[in-house]
């Protein structure tokens, strides 16, 4: 399989590696540094030193867009439309500003507490950090909110969360695995994670709060009363429809394990914002087959009753067309940007040992997210297909037979091994205990952590470093019990 | 269905991984005119600005209070705040204050009972009457 190159997609952020590139430096790390002009004149000499040398035609790169936004100097005065550097583009009126601009995120006190409070990489410059903490809802152009680094972060997280679940307990049931995944790294651990940080929210976005404070449109509680109705929000029927990406959309058809692995999120719920099924791409779309002009001009009736249309990915230029959204939901993008700008800036390393101690440290006892339903049956095919002895239930102990409160101790023997114990207040409660017992310990089987090796410890960046493991083949299990 | 699962959200350990300072911002008043506040007025000056580097996780908001005794106050991620007025103190009891708001969780001062917390409930398993010697008459 194709290694995805995360570090050909940084080039926006991270200083050009290659002479030929104009100047892509991060162009909100500058505080300290030497004044943009004379950084582009030596990287102009450095260019014709090299032209030189290889005598060849250098091809100018267009400059990313976030290079748009500055049509400013270093120091903050707008430059002159005619004194341009070459090489940057022309200037256009500055573009207008939603959240509070990233100069002012060296001023902010709120920002660099943070950025100290969660042992930040001094790499991970504070204007990254202000840009995280600005959701899509309050700015919709992905040149000034967190949208790209949540897309690549929400990857990473899943990815380390994933791979520590797989290769330390191999044999988990895809049901249990989405709902470890999501105690892990889902929306409501992230929005708590966001509290126990000490990052607070806006009333409201806009240009003056604090670029310290995470920034969304909150959406109106659904116990509110809709304006001018006499019906709550939550009782008014949904305008928009969300699609899953599957062929029907009724509601849990044939949606069962095999059909969320294939459709649906890491946490194995329903995908958001994507179009239905029968919604037709907005006018002008790039699509394969020909536009049909002559069913457009004539069915107009027609076509309000096939279904939604889409809309296209640049109309939403302003806040007031965002939808808004939960704090849970904000706070979620925020900790997913803050680890993809945190790999883009410092590194796989960096991005890596932020998972482990904000994710990994916390505690999730894995067998309380077992619910069985038949466990005594499971258990039975499970020993066939394994070729045990079939389960036996056996009396260990009991007490209070005929009193109000009897115990009996159930084991459940396959032959003379003991698979499990459980007690219960009747003997058929105990069996079922002691079934539901074997079934957690053969899921939760763990390698011992000598056998234990991460693909991401050897992949990349970490399997060329002085501390290279060396890979061993991780163990795959049979499958789950079918019944 | 053979298996289902349960959602839940898994707890935080502060301090097992990253640790997380709880004290997030210090707001200082200070009085130029009442005499209990000469004391802050030197912190101020001179102690405040090392104690700013050694703890940058700590937002620090200096502001005049005229016509008031001297006092500092805490807010902590939980929320809460603790405050302290330090009238007539010298710059080393303050900063000794100072640090006493750092260091505290946020929570109310309570008397604990149990001095030891664990998810667990035992390592070598609670007593039960059924594993075991029976006891016989």
């Amino acid at each position: 399989m194709k290694r995805i190159r995360l570090d050909r997609w940084a080039t926006q952020l991270q200083p050009p590696r290659n002479p030929r590139l104009h100047l892509q430096r991060c162009p909100f790390s500058s505080e300290t540094r030497a004044p943009r002009r004379e950084l582009q004149q030596r990287q102009d000499q450095i260019q014709h030193q090299w032209q030189h040398q290889r005598r060849h035609a250098t091809t100018r790169r267009k400059l990313s867009s976030t290079a748009e936004v500055l049509g400013e100097d270093a120091s903050g005065a707008p430059i002159p439309p005619g004194t341009l550097q070459d090489g940057e583009l022309a200037a256009s009126p500055p573009p207008p500003l939603y959240a509070p601009s990233h100069r002012r995120a060296a001023q902010s006190a709120k920002l660099s507490a943070l950025h100290a409070r969660l042992s930040l990489p001094s790499k991970l410059p504070l204007q990254t950090l202000a840009r995280c903490l600005i959701d899509p809802s309050a700015d919709p152009r992905t040149g000034y909110n967190n949208a790209p680094f949540a897309v690549l972060g929400q990857d990473l997280l899943g990815y380390y969360t994933s791979e520590y679940l797989m290769c330390h307990y191999p044999r988990l049931p895809m049901p249990v695995l989405f709902a470890a995944q999501y105690a892990y790294v889902g929306n409501a651990t992230l929005g708590a994670m966001r509290a126990e940080w000490g990052v607070e929210v806006v009333a409201a976005p806009g240009m003056e709060v604090d670029p310290g404070l995470l920034q969304l449109k909150r959406t109106v509680p659904g116990n509110a009363m809709m304006d001018g109705e006499t019906r709550q929000l939550k009782e008014m029927p949904q305008a928009k429809r969300l699609g899953s990406g599957r062929r029907n959309e009724e509601h849990g058809y044939r949606r069962g394990m095999s059909s969320r692995i294939v459709f649906d999120d890491q946490f194995g719920d329903l995908q958001s914002g994507l179009p239905p099924a029968d919604a037709r791409p907005y006018p002008g779309a790039a699509i394969s087959s020909p536009a049909e002009d002559s069913v457009e001009a004539g069915s107009e009736q027609q076509q309000d009753a096939l279904g939604p249309v889409t809309t296209p990915p640049s109309q939403l230029q302003t806040p007031e067309e965002t939808h808004a959204i939960t704090v849970e939901a904000g706070s979620a993008s925020f900790i997913r940007a803050l680890t993809g700008a945190l790999y883009l800036h410092a590194g796989s390393a960096a991005s890596k040992s932020f998972h482990r101690d904000h994710v990994l440290s916390r505690q999730l006892p894995l067998h309380t997210l077992f619910h069985f339903t038949h466990p005594t049956r499971d258990l039975s095919r499970l020993c066939d297909r394994e070729g045990f002895e079939p389960p036996v239930a056996r009396l260990i102990s009991e007490t209070g037979r005929l009193s109000r409160t009897p115990v009996f101790v159930v084991g459940v023997y396959s032959g003379d091994d003991k698979l499990g114990e459980g007690a219960g207040s009747s003997l058929n409660e105990g069996r079922v205990r002691a079934a539901a017992a074997a079934l957690r310990s053969w899921y939760l089987y763990s390698p011992p952590d000598t056998d234990v090796v991460l693909p991401s410890e050897v992949e990349g960046a970490a399997g060329t470093g002085r501390a290279k493991k060396q890979w061993k083949p991780q163990m795959v299990d049979y499958g789950e019990i079918v019944t | 269905m053979p298996l289902q699962a349960l959602r839940t959200v898994a707890k935080p350990q502060n301090g097992v991984g990253a640790f997380i300072l709880q004290c997030k911002r210090i707001d200082l008043h200070y009085c130029d005119w009442a005499g209990s506040s000469k004391g802050m007025n030197d912190f101020l000056r001179t102690t405040l600005p090392a104690f700013a580097k050694q703890n940058p996780s700590i937002e620090l908001s200096v502001s005049p209070r005229p016509g008031r005794h001297p006092v500092i106050k805490g807010l902590y991620i939980n929320g809460r705040q603790k405050a302290i007025c330090v009238r007539n103190m010298e710059s080393g009891e303050i900063l000794r204050k100072v640090e006493l708001l750092k260091a505290a969780s946020g929570e109310r001062l309570r008397r604990e009972r149990r001095p030891v917390k664990s998810a667990n409930e035992s390592v070598r398993g609670v007593w039960d009457p059924f594993h075991g010697h029976k006891y016989r008459i």
